[in-house]
């Protein structure tokens, strides 16, 4: 199974209410046979643009981040189910994405043009392209006859 | 060459001179590996062993090359995320929110698109503006200068 992780942003809410809504968002991933992996709440903050959801118009909200575990059918109705919760301004559902290393190639990047791999390869595909002109075998080197 | 200086006279100490003058001035070539030897010293003392000492070294990397330059997030192993909303200001305009580019951020390419990728979830998920950057984070430092971009802007 894959590890997803969901940024959800929940309105303005008394404590007792938040509780109940994040029992309710976890109880929906525990129904389709998920697990929580870890459950952060990054505080209640300003919006950085204001987002209406369900009729009203949010400035501030509260943060919350879960990573869980579901197989990957599920979360077409996990989506359905948050976006139709009134409590909830806003939420997506990423993949969390596994290290992978990355080799810098900036050196490659900040070489002039003429040395660059794609330049030369965009040059190789130019001449591809470039159609033969019709050769008019005078041995002049200049067209002969009035234009 | 040594033995033979005391018999040439004036002429030869001329000659000696100048050539000294010119092994000053152009150090690359009278001894092209003179910047290695300090890498690899000793591997330069046992060619320099073996062989005879005027020849020229084969099989020698070549010294004049540049030392690799990284971008700022491969140098310190940095991962971008989309949570990380601090750093992700930093790659993005204090005044109309917009991506700075390749040019001017001086990132290699897989990094610039990691980041424009993960500031677009950030955004998306409300976590981050579009057309301005949080006030907490407008005055952070700057990485990179968007006055001077290694290539010309297109504006
Ligand atoms: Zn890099």
């Amino acid at each position: 199974m894959i590890t997803y992780e969901m940024p959800l942003l929940l309105r303005l809410m008394t404590r007792p209410e938040l509780v109940s809504t994040l029992k309710r968002t976890a109880g929906i991933i525990f129904d389709q046979g998920g697990i929580i992996r870890r459950l952060d709440s990054l505080g209640t903050k300003d919006l950085p643009y204001r987002i209406s959801s369900h009729g009203a118009v949010h400035r501030r909200a509260s943060q919350f981040i879960i990573e869980f575990v579901v197989p990957p059918s599920s979360i077409k109705i996990l989506k359905d189910e948050f976006e139709r919760d009134i409590d909830v301004v806003r939420s997506r559902i990423y993949k969390v994405e596994e290290l992978t290393p990355v080799e810098c190639t900036l050196h490659e990047e900040i070489l002039p043009p003429a040395y660059r791999k794609d330049v030369q390869e965009m040059v190789e595909l130019a001449k591809k392209k470039f159609k033969p002109k019709f050769k008019n075998n005078t041995g002049l080197s200049y067209y002969p006859f009035q234009k | 060459m040594s033995a033979l200086m005391p018999a040439i006279s004036k002429t030869g100490n001329i000659l000696k001179s100048f050539m000294n003058l010119r092994a000053s001035l152009q150090v690359a070539r009278v001894r092209p590996f003179t910047s290695s030897i300090k890498e690899n010293s000793s591997r330069y003392d046992d060619l320099k062993k073996e062989s005879d000492p005027d020849m020229p070294l084969e099989d020698i990397k070549n010294p004049f090359e540049k030392e690799k330059i990284k971008c700022i997030l491969c140098e310190h192993n940095i991962r971008v995320d989309y949570k990380n909303v601090r750093l992700l200001s930093q790659f993005v305009s204090r005044y109309t929110g917009r991506i700075y580019g390749r040019h001017i951020t001086r990132l290699c390419k897989a990094q610039q698109e990691r980041v424009e990728k993960e500031i677009w979830k950030a955004q998306q998920a409300g976590l981050m503006g579009g057309y301005t950057r949080d006030l907490a984070y407008a005055n952070d430092p700057q990485l990179f200068n968007p006055d001077q971009p290694i290539r010309p802007h297109r504006f």
